[in-house]
C-alpha cells in the first residue's frame, strides 16, 4: 500500500471534483500537515497535483518545465505551510504559489536562453504532438504572445479558470486579467488569420 | 474552413480544442503515481538538510531569546526600582538611634585617649626633677 492510499483510507479522501465534503476533508489533511503529518501533505499533493501541473503548464512553455515547476511549488508550499491559514482557500493559496514558482522557471529558462542563444534567433515552441497545420500554427502562434497572455488565454480557456481566480494567481487585478485575454486572443486571431485560406 | 473566432467566453470553437489538445495533461494513473513520488522525495530531500532543521529550530529559538530578554529587562527593572525605593527610605526614615551617641563612643575614646595621653605626658614633665 502506497503512502497516497493510506492516507486515502486514513482520511476518507473524496473524489476531486464536486463533493461537498471536499472542503472540510481537505481543511483536517491541511491542519494534520500543519502538525508535521507527512501522509497529510501526500494526500494534499495527491489531491492538487493535476490542477497544480495545469496552471504551471500555462505558464511555462514545456511539459518537462510544467514538471520541475510543479515540484518546485510543492516545495515551496511545504516550507510555506505554518503560515497559511486554515480557514482560507487552500487550493487558490497553492496555486498562486504554483504561478509564482511557474513565472519564476520561465524568467530562469529566459537568462538562460539568452545567455545560451544570444547570436541565433529563437527556436519556435513546437508541440511535439502537434496533428495538424492549425495546431503547429497554434503552436507558433502563441509564442508571439507575451507570457501573461499565454498564460491567461490558457488558464482561462483551457483550464476554466475565472478572470478573478486567473488574476488572484498571477498577481493582477481581475480586470487586467479580462483585458489580457482579450489582446491574447485578438492578437491569436491576427496571427491565424491566413490559416482559412491555408486549410 | 476553420473557424477562428470565440463565440462564447472561451467558447467551443477550433482554436480552443486545439488549445485544450496542445495542453492536456497527461493521462493514465502511473503518471500521476510517479509524479506524486517524485515531488515527496524532492520535498523529502531538501526536508532532511541541516539548515531545514535549523529553519525549524529557528523561531523556537527566536522566541525563547525573546523571552529571556524580556525576562531579565523586568528583573534588571526590578532590582532598580527596590534599589530606589531603598535609598529613598535611607533617607526619609528617622535612625532610631541619633546619630551622636553613634559617633560618641568613637569620639569619646579618642578623645579620652588624647587625654589621657596630654595628662600623662604633663605628668612626667612634673615629676621631673
Amino acid at each position: 500500500m502506497t503512502a497516497a492510499t493510506a492516507v486515502q483510507s486514513t482520511f476518507a479522501m473524496p473524489s476531486p471534483d464536486g463533493d461537498p465534503r471536499r472542503g472540510s476533508d481537505e481543511r483536517t489533511l491541511v491542519v494534520s500537515a500543519q502538525q508535521g503529518s507527512s501522509e497529510a501533505f501526500a494526500a494534499l499533493v495527491r489531491l492538487h497535483q493535476r490542477r497544480a501541473y495545469a496552471v504551471c503548464r500555462a505558464i511555462v512553455l514545456t511539459h518537462e518545465d510544467a514538471e520541475d515547476a510543479v515540484q518546485e511549488g510543492f516545495l515551496h508550499a511545504f516550507r510555506a505551510l505554518d503560515r497559511f491559514l486554515p480557514d482560507q482557500p487552500f487550493g487558490a493559496w497553492l496555486y498562486r504559489i504554483m504561478a509564482n514558482a511557474s513565472l519564476d522557471l520561465v524568467r530562469r529558462r529566459k537568462v538562460r536562453d539568452a545567455d545560451e542563444l544570444s547570436e541565433s534567433s529563437p527556436a519556435p515552441f513546437r508541440d511535439p504532438g502537434e496533428a495538424d497545420e492549425l495546431r503547429r500554427r497554434l503552436s507558433e502562434a502563441l509564442t508571439r504572445l507575451t507570457d501573461r497572455q499565454r498564460s491567461v488565454i490558457v488558464l482561462h480557456d483551457v483550464e476554466g479558470f475565472t478572470h478573478g481566480e486567473i488574476g488572484s494567481m498571477l498577481g493582477i487585478p481581475e480586470g487586467t486579467a479580462r483585458s489580457d485575454l482579450h489582446h491574447a486572443r485578438a492578437a491569436l486571431r491576427r496571427l491565424l488569420k491566413d490559416v482559412r485560406s491555408d486549410i | 474552413m476553420t473557424k477562428l473566432t470565440w463565440h462564447n467566453d472561451g467558447g467551443d470553437d477550433e482554436v480552443a480544442r486545439n488549445l485544450r489538445a496542445m495542453y492536456a495533461a497527461p493521462v493514465g494513473e502511473q503518471y500521476w503515481n510517479d509524479l506524486e513520488a517524485r515531488i515527496l522525495a524532492r520535498i523529502a530531500e531538501v526536508d532532511l538538510g541541516w539548515w531545514a532543521e535549523l529553519d525549524r529550530w529557528a523561531r523556537p529559538a527566536l522566541l525563547a531569546a525573546a523571552v529571556l530578554v524580556l525576562a531579565a529587562g523586568v528583573a534588571m527593572f526590578r532590582a532598580r526600582q527596590v534599589e530606589t525605593r531603598t535609598a529613598y527610605e535611607n533617607i526619609l526614615t528617622p535612625s532610631p538611634v541619633p546619630v551622636e551617641t553613634v559617633i560618641r563612643p568613637t569620639l569619646e575614646g579618642d578623645r579620652e585617649a588624647s587625654l589621657r595621653d596630654v595628662v600623662g605626658h604633663k605628668d612626667r614633665s612634673n615629676g621631673r626633677p
